[in-house]
């Protein structure tokens, strides 16, 4: 094996490994808020998609296209949170569980009464043809998903260490008693969470969407995204960034070297070691809650 | 004495009506007015649409055929199941339609994966299984009088068919496959790599294989690159392969592209668009929806008619072939008579010979040694977008009706 496919697939690792990032972080942010992992997070995704794609069908421009998705999943989240989630927050985890994965199965079969399982796919600014780098090759929109990637962690790095609503949502993380105590409204402090979440997931739908097709299936990354947080240690922002990416590389290194059986073998195999060796994930607290 | 005889007439006549008032009511899922088929396909996941479109060109077909009389007087009804892509589910579906439902026959427009849980099943029961999408040889070979295969055909014809075209009519010795890791993708990928070496004595440069749900194919088509092959050939669902053309085309691959009948469809060319240009494959059936054939553009003012509001991409093959399928068993149907039994469909599709419902579909043939119906594929290249039919005919005499003999 070449450096030049060493590194090639070091990108293609990266850029997968961002999409997978992308979707931990979105499970994360529910979870640190409201203690649910949202496992209709991949149905968001192919929501996401599908809403540009309809948009798109109205002729708007790509770019037109995004702010309305992501206002339109925030709506979303905002619902799934105030009608589906809130009235049973008390419930035990298992409850929890079943109504996310129920939301996800009425998300991707109310797409499929409408458009079945055919591939359709959008216009964006940022597919075309491959940027040259010495002799590596990156797809544009390969740079785009690395790119989001680190602006989403910028901004939400921003957005927690120094705004009043997202110290409010640390605080409601760490002690929601205390934290309504000291006057937070947790109600709106969970609606964000999930606002939020559902933004990210959506975004994940609207750079994929023109890039590898639409689909029902398109979001079939919850347990992409599950593996990253978990790597992450759940808790941690960062950690989901550091464990998508680092699930992307084993991947794409792991198909390459072994064929595609181990493409999914050896990320697993790492996850189990992991967490035999660091349970609280790599950035993750000790006493961080299972999910 | 002849009140003796007469009460010996009675008594034989009235076993005779008996029995065959058995036979009529021992025939699960007829009745005086009505036979019920049973059907499964995969109509969720990433197979749905095999099974969508399957189940819908099957019931446009049994409603034409109940409007026009229906079968012997006998109207059709289907009661179809869903299989998710999935042996096990489809094995599930199989029992209940003949456990619970009590159909008379199974039309099956399952993918060769759902299609392999339920054949073992299906044989020893005995009850007629009509496969029309499922090419995985265990359908017809060994040989079952119970068993038949319709529109597609034995994936060892693929081989044959995919060999000769690639070596013969591309020149190409220099192959490569990336193939699915599911039934029908690597059967597909199986047989053309045993076809080259039966035929050609050539070996594919390298084969790799992809799952399900894949979006990254870098690593394989890396490896691919290393061998520098004249030919990709791509088995699997149009989704994977779509984008696996596409990054193959930014990794800077210009070799061309070949892939397997579930692909020569618009889904493909939707997906895959520009990268799909000059790719070349083999259709089921004769003429794409997208034809300007009159005979198509009547078949498909009469799906849009059926299904006004399904979105873009159907009709596809599938619609195309499990319509003309039914036709097949419509018209065996009702060659067996008005006193149905499966022994008696077994025999009367048996003597189907080149029947067709038209220009849309390919003619069926099965006989008392094999139960294949098609041997036939259309050759088909992306040109500007659209697949367009090649004038590719095979000049190799087939080996696969020999192990019938």
């Amino acid at each position: 094996m070449t450096w030049r496919i060493i590194l090639q697939l070091a990108l293609s690792g990266l850029s997968i490994g961002s999409i997978y990032a992308l979707v931990g972080l979105a499970l994360v942010l529910p979870f640190k808020a409201s203690g649910i992992v949202n496992f209709a997070q991949g149905e968001i995704v192919t929501f996401g998609a599908y809403l540009a794609l309809i948009l798109s069908g109205l002729g708007l421009p790509y770019l037109a296209v995004v702010p309305l998705v992501l206002i339109g999943a925030a709506a979303l989240g905002m619902v799934i949170e105030r009608l589906l989630i809130r009235p049973i927050v008390n419930q035990p985890e298992f409850t929890l569980v079943m109504v996310t994965f129920a939301i996800g199965f009425i998300i991707k079969a109310a797409i499929r009464l409408h458009w079945q399982d055919n591939t359709f796919s959008v216009e964006a600014p940022f597919v075309g043809p491959p940027l040259a780098l010495g002799a590596l090759r990156l797809n544009p929109a390969y740079l785009v998903f690395i790119l989001s990637t680190v602006a989403v962690v910028a901004a939400l790095f921003v957005f927690f260490g120094y705004s009043r609503f997202g110290k409010a949502m640390r605080a409601t993380a760490l002690d929601p008693i205390a934290a309504e105590l000291m006057g937070i409204r947790i109600g709106s402090v969970f609606s964000a969470a999930w606002a939020l979440s559902t933004m990210l997931g959506a975004f994940v739908g609207l750079l994929l969407g023109p890039v590898i097709g639409i689909n029902p299936e398109i979001g079939h990354l919850i347990l992409k995204g599950l593996i990253a947080a978990v790597i992450g240690g759940f808790s941690s922002l960062g950690g989901a960034v550091a464990g998508g990416l680092l699930l992307g590389l084993l991947e794409t290194y792991a198909g390459a070297f072994f064929g595609a059986t181990f493409k999914n073998l050896v990320p697993f195999g790492v996850l189990i070691l992991l967490l035999l060796l660091r349970p609280q994930g790599l950035a993750g607290a000790s006493s961080a809650r299972r999910a | 004495m002849f009140g003796k005889r007469l009460r010996g007439l009675f008594c034989v006549a009235a076993t005779l009506f008996v029995l065959s008032g058995q036979t009529r009511a021992d025939e699960p899922g007829v009745t005086p007015d009505s036979i019920s088929i049973g059907a499964f396909g995969p109509i969720t996941g990433p197979a749905a649409y095999i099974g969508l479109a399957g189940r819908d060109g099957a019931i446009m077909a049994i409603k034409e055929i109940n409007a026009a009389g229906g079968i012997n007087g006998r109207k059709l009804s289907m009661t179809f199941e869903d299989d998710g892509h999935s042996p096990t589910k489809a094995l599930a579906a199989v029992k209940k339609l003949i456990d619970q439902d009590h159909v008379f026959m199974i039309f099956c427009v399952a993918g060769s994966n759902g299609t392999l849980g339920t054949i073992d099943f299906v044989r020893e029961n005995g009850r007629v299984m009509y496969v029309s999408f499922a090419s995985a040889p265990g359908v017809t070979w060994p040989f079952a009088r119970n068993m038949f295969r319709g529109g597609t055909t034995e994936v060892p014809r693929y081989g044959e068919l995919y060999a000769e075209y690639l070596h013969d009519y591309l020149n190409a010795t220099k192959i490569a496959i990336l193939n699915g890791r599911e039934e029908y993708p690597k059967n597909e990928g199986d047989a053309l790599t045993a076809q080259l070496k039966n035929w050609y004595q050539i070996a594919p440069v390298k084969r790799a294989e992809f799952n399900i749900g894949d979006k990254d194919f870098t690593p394989q088509l890396l490896e691919i690159q290393g061998a520098d092959p004249q030919v990709i050939a791509i088995f699997g669902n149009p989704a994977e392969a779509a984008i696996a053309m596409r990054q193959a085309k930014e990794l800077g691959m210009n070799q061309r592209f070949f892939v397997g009948p579930t692909m020569v469809d618009q889904g493909l060319l939707s997906a895959a668009k520009q990268s799909a240009e000059g790719t070349s494959g083999f259709a089921l059936i004769p003429l794409l929806p997208t034809s300007s054939n009159p005979e198509m553009k009547s078949w498909l003012a009469k799906w849009k008619q059926e299904y006004p509001n399904l979105p873009a991409g159907r009709p596809n093959t599938f619609d195309l072939l499990a319509y003309a399928d039914i036709f097949v068993v419509a018209d065996a149907l009702k060659r067996a008579g008005k006193d149905l039994t499966t022994d008696k469909l077994i025999a009367a599709l048996e003597a189907t010979h080149e029947y067709r419902v038209g220009a849309i579909a390919t003619p069926r043939t099965f006989t008392k040694k094999h139960h294949i119906g098609n041997l036939r594929l259309q050759a088909m290249q992306v040109r500007n977008g659209e697949w367009e039919p090649v004038p590719f005919e095979s000049k190799r005499e087939s080996d696969i009706l020999k192990r019938y003999e």
